[in-house]
């Protein structure tokens, strides 16, 4: 069994840490700088584990050498954004606190494959990237596999279908310029266009830009995780059991897609070695404008 | 608990058993003629369920009367075509065999939904539907499921995807003359048409129509039944637990693409009413002179079944 170690216990990263024990991708250590908080989660999740057959084991630890030799890192630390905030709200805090991560990182698990969940996420890869100087295709963010997973919730709400069925693709940053892409976005390879009126998908559009923003509307405290954590927990698996998924995932492009020096959301194949393969798709019309103009708000934090 | 029944408990209804006993959603009926087998087959079920975690009750049986009040039957009784055989033979022997079972079925599960894996699939609907007076969009056949996730298998081992990434659409009649849609094929989203090119797409959707008869040339006396047996878990599921999706199934066909009377693999929505819905798809010129090919090989097959059955649905 692979090790997968999550930096940062709050909510994101122990339902990642669940999510990862209910699909038996591998063993889990928590780690967290605040006193007790990761070995007293990992404890309450083990004591489930009898009831839920669990074959993973989960352990939390108060000191990050306890990272040595996993196989996975994510990086689920960092300060989140509350009601009215917007993503790119903590970029330098969160920006010194993810290189800091990295340092132990390249210590402990040099390597390791790192997903970086911290937010504005497409900025903590580079960060993460260059921190690091782990190869490029090491580092990925949850960008589009989350904006794409909300997306695909809200084609099936409303088709009254099962999610089970739907796929779709979001690219670009993970921010409000994300770009939605309803010809590639498929109940069971049915176009959703066959489906769905032009205007049913424009309001599945808008409903997948604000997805995140609603939630934290909602919860008033907290900022989503169950949806952010069973990406992450689909992207530890295909890394761990080597399932060659393809997802859209934030990474650093070198030429693809006609841009370098970004990190921005693209399908990629994942499997043992960490990103496999950048799948290159036709984007079309003003998708690859918008594609383009949605690494701006990430180019002017650098 | 809902309960399924299935009768047939040969390969494909044995292991049919087995995926949705897997699903813990339903009490499951093994129904067949023979007799000793489905009993032996319902106890050995029953002693693998405190390793495999299922709660669900398992039976087998030889008496119609067990079927009660089932919420979902599967028709996969009838013989395979031996050596020496034609279709004609084929189709009578099933026909009769298909007919029997749908009366019982009508006469002890009246409010089931009915899913037909009996072979010629579409022409066996048609029998099962007319033998058992049940509502159109409560008889089905499984059929494009099947045909669909060995065009998924496929194109994932060829790209060396994760199986999960491909979904498929395959329509048209459930044989030779099976429509796989390349345009409706896609791996997270994005069309095969944009990830393999024209030989590599016809080499599977070749391989997709010759599926089942790949296996039976491997087998030599017997036919494919994990795949299919996965295939009908997944309708049951569906319908038991009033899901919605959106599969391939052949349904009763009253005008829809173009055809009338007649069962054909189509997009459905299932749920607990069975069809629920047709989805009519745009297809090009090409997929469409396909489909009609399709079509036009059921309605030789209705033809051929009229020559010795007199149907009592108008």
């Amino acid at each position: 069994m692979k090790k997968v170690s999550i930096v940062g216990s709050g909510n994101v990263g122990v339902n990642s840490a669940f999510f990862i024990a209910e699909m038996g991708a591998g063993h889990v250590t928590l780690v967290d700088v605040k006193e007790g908080i990761a070995p007293g989660k990992a404890l309450d999740l083990m004591e489930a584990a009898p009831i839920r057959s669990y074959r993973t084991r989960i352990e939390g630890s108060d000191e990050i050498a306890a990272i040595e030799g996993s196989d996975v890192v994510v990086l689920a630390a960092g300060r989140i954004r509350e009601p009215g905030q917007d993503r790119l709200e903590h970029f330098e805090d969160n920006a010194s606190t993810v290189r800091e991560i990295c340092r132990k990182v390249v210590k402990y698990a040099r390597d390791a494959c790192v997903i970086v969940a911290t937010e504005p996420v497409d900025a903590m890869v580079m960060v993460t990237a260059e921190a690091t100087g782990f190869d490029r295709h090491k580092v990925m963010g949850i960008g589009g596999i989350l904006d794409s997973t909300r997306m695909a919730h809200f084609i099936a709400a409303r088709l009254g279908v099962s999610p089970r069925d739907v796929t779709a693709l979001v690219v670009g940053s993970h921010t409000n310029q994300m770009v939605p892409l309803p010809y590639y976005s498929r109940v069971n390879g049915i176009q959703i266009d066959q489906l769905l009126s032009p205007e049913a998908v424009q309001v599945i559009v808008n409903e997948t830009r604000e997805a995140g923003t609603v939630i934290v509307e909602l919860s008033k405290q907290a900022n989503a995780y169950y949806a952010p954590s069973s990406a992450i927990a689909q992207v530890a698996e295909a890394i761990c059991i080597d399932t060659k998924k393809v997802m859209p995932l934030s990474v650093v492009l070198d030429g693809e897609y006609g841009m370098s020096d970004v990190a921005l959301s693209v399908p990629c194949k994942v499997g043992a070695g960490g990103i496999e393969e950048i799948i290159s798709i036709t984007l079309r019309g003003e998708d690859l404008q918008d594609f383009e103009a949605s690494a701006e708000p990430i180019r002017q934090l650098f | 608990m809902k309960k399924v029944s299935v009768i047939g408990a040969g390969h494909v209804g044995a292991t049919t058993t087995y995926y949705i006993a897997e699903k813990n959603i339903a009490d499951i009926v093994m129904l067949d003629v023979l007799e000793g087998v489905p009993q032996a087959k319902g106890l050995d079920f029953s002693q693998a369920a405190p390793l495999r975690r299922y709660g669900v009750h398992i039976h087998g049986t030889n008496d119609y009367a067990d079927i009660a009040d089932s919420d979902v039957v599967v028709l996969t009784a009838g013989v395979p075509r031996k050596p020496g055989m034609d279709r004609m033979d084929l189709l009578k022997i099933n026909t009769e065999i298909v007919k029997g079972a749908a009366h019982k079925i009508a006469e002890y599960a009246p409010n089931s939904t009915l899913i037909v894996v009996s072979n010629p699939l579409d022409i066996m609907c048609m029998v099962a539907l007319d033998a058992s007076g049940f509502a159109l969009k409560r008889v089905l056949g499984m059929a494009g499921i099947l045909d669909s996730t060995r065009f998924r298998y496929f194109v994932a081992e060829k790209m060396g995807v994760a199986v999960t990434d491909v979904h498929a659409m395959v329509l048209g009649g459930h044989g030779d003359s099976m429509v796989p849609l390349p345009r409706f094929t896609t791996v997270a989203g994005i069309p095969i048409t944009e990830l393999l090119n024209k030989d590599e797409i016809h080499e599977l959707v070749d391989r997709t129509r010759k599926g089942g008869a790949e296996i039976v040339g491997y087998l030599k006396t017997g036919s494919a039944f994990y795949a299919p047996a996965a295939s009908v878990a997944e309708m049951v599921e569906a319908v038991l637990t009033n899901e919605k999706r959106i599969v391939p199934a052949a349904a009763y066909l009253r005008g829809e693409y173009g055809y009338e009377a007649l069962y054909l693999g189509v997009p459905i929505v299932i749920g607990k009413n069975g069809v629920e819905r047709i989805i009519e798809l745009e297809l090009t010129s090409e997929e469409r002179s396909v489909l009609d090919r399709s079509a036009q090989a059921v309605k030789e097959g209705m033809e051929a079944l009229r020559s010795f059955y007199t149907m009592a649905f108008k």
